[in-house]
């Protein structure tokens, strides 16, 4: 039971407490992909799980055993940096080996092991290699490989592919997931990149100054953000925040959007609640595109057409707030410019509170 | 706005295109590109050129019979005659083998002195006893060698030294240190090194806060010690300081600091002490042979020349650091 759980986690430098109190339970064989914004202590976090910084208060658990007053290198984790932290004196193969001499394994062994995870990252023909010779992707692997020799209960990654080019990020992001697939090693990955938590995570961790503000798999909080803040974070384009006052339509409850009515789900929180100022979510590629003649739509002012290809974005505002519409070019070209409004499903629309930022209750379900 | 920096852009491509290519013409380019960075340069050439360049026209006198009435340039040519003199001088011969014997124990036990400290310095965590223990050591360094001359005698005296006190506190005869041969030696090195070595480790203590921490947090995490991680990070991380510091003093080598020798040595122990330095402040500026003294001087120019040139290719042929 390799699992890692954070129970209450306090860091604070001097008087400024940075992490407050957070609590995560981390399963065995898990990857879990704590993200958020710059400065949110998303590192300060992992790095006491290395132990590489002091826990100020609350109690960090690996593979059971109480680890807050336990040396990194008795905690057996390992841990992969955003700037490599290769030596340049070492090349790659006593890079890799690094670890394992320090740990003063036999020789022989050494060698087999190296030269087994060299394989496995492509890195056979570069082991006599300096750092310095290498590209950044070869780097990284070579920093991966030094965590991967040590068979550690828990993989530490703290944002390894913020230095890499968008195409080798990609390509070096399917990399770990297969790893990680094969070796079945609880791991905990820090980044900013909502994309790489996306397709990386089985459960995400969205922190925000400190604080944990979900957890949950990647659909869970694509689908259902708990508040404003997750719903802006993930997603790109993010989810459409559009501020309105709650009523009561035809058929049920309303968003009312200036002189507009969006018709929401019928849920029982909104039942009463008339008059309250709301916001309303609704993701880019959820929405419909609706031009001139498209019944009950809501009219929207478009700005520019970006084309990507096989999508479209469409840039546009509703009252004071920017609206983006995400759609499929296929026979669309032509009624792109003309587009004046979308239609959305009730079902797929969230709503947050509009002082809290809170979701209100109701949950979007989407296979 | 964007057209005129197209037009400034071409102008300066057609500069290219029709800049003359010759050597001279490229210095030219430069010194009118860059003309601030060379008048900052200016001062420093305009140094070199009155302290160091300027005084090698008298280096002429080593092959001139030398006198002060005709001046340098109307002394007549010998040849090497000075330089058979010297070599034929068992003083001159002594004092070359002085002069190898002080340096190389200088180098051997002063320059690793340096590194050891930062290294130790490295290791101190509590701030307030680092910052004072690094205060005690540059210290000396600030200190004329005149007065840790002084100290130095001081504490050797015979009669009143804290070393003999405590050499008859402990039932031994007292040592006349600075009137025995066998002791300069090691009373010199000990003193230039106690003098100098603190304030030389302050380059590699630059060194050392240069090294990446994630380096070490990564060893850490791997499992490293404390003493791992300065053999098999801090060391080799300063190791290319370390080998242009190295050169640095191979070329320095037999300049021994001899305003200190001067300072410690007498008669009874010229034996071991008296080096080529001193020999030339005794032949030229006590004794008046100016011809014989910059013969000696040259010589000893020469040898080092050849000394930082020899460490320079050795290192770079075997570590890649170099200083050219
Ligand atoms: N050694 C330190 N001393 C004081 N404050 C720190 C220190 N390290 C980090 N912080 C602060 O803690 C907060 C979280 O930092 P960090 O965990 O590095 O954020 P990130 O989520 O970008 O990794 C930031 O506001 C940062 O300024
Ligand atoms: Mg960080």
């Amino acid at each position: 039971m390799s699992g890692v759980k954070l129970e209450r986690i306090v860091k604070t430098y001097g008087d400024v407490e940075v992490v407050h109190g957070i609590n995560l339970e981390v399963d065995e064989k898990e990857f879990v992909v704590l993200v958020g914004p710059s400065g949110c202590g998303k590192s300060t976090t992992l790095r006491m799980i290395a132990g590489l910084e002091e826990i100020s208060t609350g109690k960090l658990t690996i593979d059971g055993a109480v680890v807050n007053r336990v040396a990194p290198k008795d905690r057996d984790v390992a841990m992969v940096f955003q700037n490599y932290a290769l030596y340049p004196h070492l090349n790659v193969a006593e890079n890799i080996a690094f670890g394992l001499r320090i740990r003063k394994e036999p020789k022989e062994n050494i060698k087999k092991i190296v030269d087994e995870v060299a394989q496995t990252l492509g890195l056979t023909p570069y082991l006599e290699r300096r750092p310095a010779d290498l590209s950044g992707g070869q780097r990284q692997r070579v920093a991966m490989g030094r965590a991967i020799v040590r068979r550690p209960k828990v993989f530490l990654f703290d944002e390894p592919l913020s230095n890499l080019d968008a195409k080798l990020r990609t390509q070096m992001r399917a990399e770990i997931k297969r790893l990680h697939k094969r070796l079945g090693v609880t791991s905990i990955y820090v980044t900013h990149d909502q994309v790489e938590a996306m397709t990386l995570a089985d459960r995400i961790v969205v922190m925000q100054d400190g604080n944990i503000e979900q957890i949950g798999t990647p659909m869970d909080l694509f689908l259902n953000p708990a508040n404003a803040f997750v719903a802006g974070f993930l997603g790109s384009p993010p989810m459409n925040q559009i501020r309105a006052t709650l009523a009561t339509g035809a058929s049920g409850p309303v968003a009312q959007i200036g002189n507009q009515q969006l018709p929401l789900p019928t849920l029982p929180a909104l039942a009463d609640a008339n008059g309250q100022e709301i916001i309303v979510g609704v993701r880019p590629e959820f929405a419909d595109i609706a031009v001139a003649d498209t019944p009950d739509q809501i009219h929207i002012n478009l700005d520019l057409v970006e084309t990507l290809g096989s999508e479209a974005l469409l840039h546009a505002s509703l009252g004071d707030d920017s609206f983006v519409l995400r759609t499929g070019t296929l026979g669309k070209m032509e009624m792109l410019d003309n587009v004046t409004g979308f239609t959305i499903k009730p079902e797929l629309i969230k709503i947050f509170d509009g002082t809290t930022g809170v979701a209100v209750a109701g949950q979007v379900q989407r296979a | 706005m964007s057209t005129s920096i197209d037009k400034s852009e071409h102008a300066q491509a057609d500069d290219y295109l029709n800049a003359p290519q010759g050597r001279v013409a490229k210095v030219i380019e430069h010194l009118k590109r860059d003309w601030q960075i060379y008048l900052m340069l200016l001062p420093t050439v305009i140094w070199l050129i009155v302290f160091l360049y300027k005084p090698m026209y008298g280096l002429q006198v080593a092959f001139k019979d030398y006198s002060v009435f005709r001046g340098v340039a109307g002394s007549p040519w010998i040849g090497f005659e000075h330089f058979e003199t010297l070599f034929s001088n068992d003083q001159f011969i002594r004092a070359i083998k002085n002069t190898f014997i002080i340096s190389f124990y200088t180098l051997l036990i002063g320059f690793p002195m340096p590194i050891f400290l930062a290294l130790m310095f490295n290791e101190v965590i509590n701030q307030t006893f680092k910052k004072t223990a690094q205060t005690i050591v540059y210290l000396p360094h600030f200190i004329s060698s005149v007065i840790i001359a002084g100290i130095v005698i001081a504490g050797f005296s015979p009669s009143s030294g804290v070393v003999n006190t405590f050499i008859t506190y402990l039932g031994f005869e007292p040592i006349y240190f600075l009137t025995k041969p066998e002791w300069f030696r090691p009373i010199f090195i000990g003193s230039t090194i106690w003098q100098e070595a603190g304030f030389q480790s302050i380059v590699y203590l630059a060194a050392i806060a240069g090294v990446s921490p994630t380096l070490y947090e990564s060893a850490v995490v791997d499992g490293a010690s404390r003493w791992q991680m300065m053999w098999k990070i801090t060391l080799p991380s300063i190791l290319p300081t370390i080998l242009i510091m190295l050169i640095i003093r191979i070329g320095n080598l037999l300049e021994v600091s001899f305003e200190m020798i001067i300072l410690l040595y007498q008669p009874a122990t010229y034996e071991t002490a008296d080096v080529v330095n001193t020999f030339i402040y005794r032949q030229g500026l006590l004794g008046g042979q100016y011809d014989l003294a910059a013969a000696a001087g040259l010589f000893n120019a020469v040898v080092a020349f050849i000394m930082v040139m020899t460490a320079n290719t050795i290192s770079r042929r075997y570590s890649n650091t170099s200083i050219w």
